[in-house]
């Protein structure tokens, strides 16, 4: 409800406003009208002047209020619009007193053309439009004013409005009559219009077919306000009473009106000839701006060189011009071309490789101290050549030739500019390429993360065992992928498969070696083979899977519970860690092997050994790779074999989970906090239980 | 950091090893056992006592040539490693494919001997 009542008075502001100015206006009218036909009837009727001054005012400041509004709310805001709106309540304001000229001409010698009351009406129509006119212009010299608003300009001009309202009551002082203080009165006014009037900074943003049109429009204005003038000083001489238009206000609106016409005028037309440059400056900088705007991807490089060809062209007016880049092979190609023949293009190139000064600067391939080169040429119709070349990244990426019909055509300006636009454009193709780089890291990032999630799950979750062993694993990759293996597999109640496996190198690559390696463990695993036969299998199956250098380190063990044996075959891998609880003592078991992929012929079972072994409860088998071997503290020191054994000894007696936390543990102590895994780590505890 | 040295002596060509190999450089190894291979040489010798340390990925070189050698009648042989590199030879079992000696003297033997 609220809101609707808000919304009621807007749209009928307006309205009133018009309604109570012509009633105003009508007021004055019939004031007048009824002073004057008591004058020509010698009647006194005694209306006072204060009545006709207290209604003008009234009159001015609803024109003003009105015009305020209007201007305002006016969707045209752009200066030559606003020039115009100006010039055309001009011309409307001289076509009605042109015609009311007219129709006393036609009615030349009647008695019509000489009743004091119909002229005293034709003298408010011109007073009303006058004020219409004048108030009208003032307000959108306001808006010209302060387009480049600070705050002395607007302090100038608020200053200059409340001037203005006084001077609207100065009447009740000087009695309309023309003493000195109205003089004094008006030529303050007149200077502090002068002043600032200064404020023209809108003009150089006029196109220049706009300048001509707005030089058309102030004459305009010019003529309209000069004739209102004369117009209005010629009418003081015929009723003295009636007397609307030497008020203090109008007469300082009169002279601002003018002298900022004048002054537009003026400089309007003295930057005719400079305003050109500086349109070309703001072409230059819209065109700055597009070229340094980001190429989008899938945008190609060519759409930036192409802007830069075209701003370099207009930026040196050159009559002509070519870009070259360089290809795969090293060669130029011809990328853009302008206003030039093939053929021209090919005599010139021809020119600069015989001139020593062209020459040598396009041998160039590195970024050199001059950064362009600008010379004449002996060609008939062009006469002198820029070349400056375009470097991204250090690399060449090609040159830009332009070319002039004029004898040294570019001048220092021009050089600075195009060397600009060369530098923009260099680095609007550099970091289009950086873009696309990180895009294609972003991918390779994904790949890898999902060949991760693939090798975890490679891993086994759970390690096989029964009632007389306990198993616990650990694994730990280098990069976000590695090459260590370790799995179990159990043929029966009590027989079951180990085995611990490094592929040689870390990262992507070992980690598909590593899944090749698995695949060759569940198929020859189910052939229930002996270690040394599934090994040779392996080496069989693998030799053809390997790249030419790569190897594969690998024990392989079976457990048999009901014998409480361990038959084991080590190929080329570190050697088994085993706690003899009999002995009480840890040591490595030597078992000569070699490493799967080494040799690739049937000669390669000859250097495989397997070895069966009794164990009892409380026998521990540390099963391991390098990486934990070759891990190395801050003084390079490596963890070594010594340190793992010692480790075993202590915690012989815990559980093998224990057992394997604490290896870690060391490990990680060892290394320290702060340096990263150089290889992977994997570990695999298990110890003997007692059976009761 | 490695560096790779190239001597010809007597009858035979010396490769010096300083330094360490691993994924970084082995190339440069397999570079330099190529071009003596190319060359022609039928007896190579590796000097490794100033080899600090070696990866999978330089085994690995040496390894992929084990054919060639074979096929060209190449004597291949490496002296001088400390105990902790002769070791990791020894664990892959490379030490059976490659002729491992611990002084350059035994290696000259080994060759004379061939």
């Amino acid at each position: 409800m609220v809101l609707y009542m808000i919304k009621f008075p807007n749209i009928n502001i307006g309205r009133i406003l018009i309604l109570v100015t012509v009633l105003t206006w009508l007021g004055l009218l019939f004031v007048d009208l009824l002073r004057l036909f008591g004058t020509v009837n010698r009647m006194n009727l005694g209306i006072a002047h204060e009545i006709t001054w207290t209604l003008e005012i009234i009159f001015f400041v609803l024109v003003y209020l009105f015009y305020s509004r209007s201007i305002e709310r006016s969707e045209q805001n752009n200066f030559i619009q606003l020039i115009w709106r100006a010039a055309s309540t001009g011309l409307i304001v001289i076509g009605v007193a042109f015609l009311i000229r007219v129709f006393y001409i036609l009615l030349d010698d009647t008695r019509l053309s000489t009743d004091p009351l119909l002229g005293n009406f034709f003298y408010h129509v011109n007073f009303g439009l006058t004020t219409l006119f004048l108030i009208s212009c003032s307000l959108l010299w306001k808006k010209l004013i302060l387009y480049q608003k600070n705050k002395n300009t607007v302090q100038q001009w608020q200053i200059y409005e409340v001037m203005l309202l006084v001077s609207m009551f100065y009447v009740y002082f000087n009695q309309n009559t023309f003493d000195f203080t109205f003089l004094f009165g008006l030529v303050f006014l007149l200077i502090f219009g002068v002043i600032i009037s200064v404020n023209l900074k809108w003009i150089p943003y006029l196109t220049f077919k706009d300048k001509w049109k707005s030089i058309l429009f102030f004459v305009i204005i010019l003529i309209t306000t000069s004739f209102l003038f004369m117009q209005s000083l010629s009418h003081q001489s015929h009723h003295a009473e009636i007397n609307l238009m030497d008020n203090l206000f109008l007469m300082g609106l009169f002279g601002f009106v003018f002298v900022y016409s004048l002054f537009s005028f003026l400089v309007t037309l003295f930057n005719l000839p400079t305003s050109s440059v500086f349109e070309q400056k703001l072409t230059e900088a819209i065109n700055f701006q597009k070229l340094s705007q980001s190429i989008q991807p899938g945008q190609s490089e060519t759409q930036v060189l192409d802007i830069l060809v075209d701003s370099c062209m207009s930026a040196a007016y050159a009559d002509a011009a070519w870009l070259e880049i360089v290809d795969e092979e090293n060669q130029l190609q011809i990328l853009h071309q302008r206003f030039v023949t093939n053929m021209d293009r090919k005599e010139i190139k021809a020119l600069m490789d015989k001139n020593k000064v062209f020459s040598s600067f396009l041998s160039l391939r590195k970024p050199s101290a001059t950064d362009h080169v600008n010379s004449g040429v002996e060609h008939d119709l062009y006469k002198s050549a820029l070349v400056v070349p375009i470097w991204v990244n250090k690399s060449l990426l090609g040159y830009l030739f332009l070319l002039k019909e004029v004898k040294n055509g570019f001048n220092k300006e021009m050089l600075n500019i195009v060397t600009t636009f060369v530098g923009q454009a260099s680095i609007s193709v550099e970091n289009h390429r950086l873009l696309n780089e990180a895009i294609k890291n972003e991918r390779y990032k994904e790949e890898l993360k999902i060949a991760q999630r693939v090798q975890r799950s490679l891993l086994p979750s759970a390690l096989h065992h029964n009632s007389h062993f306990d198993i616990f694993g650990f694994s730990e990759a280098a990069d976000e992928v590695g090459g260590d293996y370790y799995e179990t597999y159990q043929f029966d109640e009590n027989r079951f498969a180990l085995i611990i496996g490094d592929v040689s190198g870390k990262g992507l690559s070992a980690a598909f070696n590593m899944s090749q390696m698995k695949g060759v463990f569940h198929s020859l695993v189910q052939l229930d083979l002996s270690p040394k036969e599934f090994l040779s299998k392996a080496n069989n199956a693998l030799s053809s899977c390997l790249a030419k250098n790569l190897f594969i380190t690998t024990t392989y063990y079976l457990i048999d519970t009901a014998k409480a044996t361990i038959t084991f075959c080590r190929a080329g891998h570190c050697p088994t860690l085993y706690y003899d609880s009999k002995a009480g003592e840890a040591g490595y078991i030597t078992l000569e092997g070699m490493g799967l992929g080494i040799l690739r012929s049937d000669k390669y079972p000859e250097y495989l050994h397997e070895k069966t072994i009794h164990y009892q409860p409380g026998d521990i088998l540390v099963m391991y790779t390098d990486g934990i071997i070759e891990s190395k503290d801050q003084n390079g020191e490596e963890f070594g074999y010594e340190r793992l054994k010692e480790v075993l000894n202590t915690y012989k007696d815990q559980s093998p989970e224990k057992i394997k936390n604490h290896l870690i543990q060391a490990v990680y102590e060892f290394v320290g906090e702060a340096a990263l895994p150089d290889d992977d780590y994997s570990l695999m505890v298990l110890k003997f239980l007692e059976q009761h | 950091m490695l560096t790779i040295s190239k001597k010809q002596e007597d009858n035979h060509m010396l490769l010096l090893l300083d330094g360490q190999v691993d994924a970084s450089n082995s190339v440069e190894l397999d570079e330099a056992i190529h071009e003596v291979v190319g060359q022609g040489h039928k007896k190579i010798l590796v000097d490794g006592s100033e080899l600090a340390y070696i990866s999978s990925a330089g085994l690995g070189v040496f390894m992929s040539y084990l054919e060639e050698f074979e096929e060209q009648g190449i004597h291949f042989l490496i002296y001088g490693l400390s105990e902790k590199v002769a070791n990791v030879f020894h664990i892959l079992g490379l030490d059976q494919l490659i002729t491992i000696k611990s002084s350059k003297e035994e290696a000259l033997e080994t060759i004379h001997e061939a």
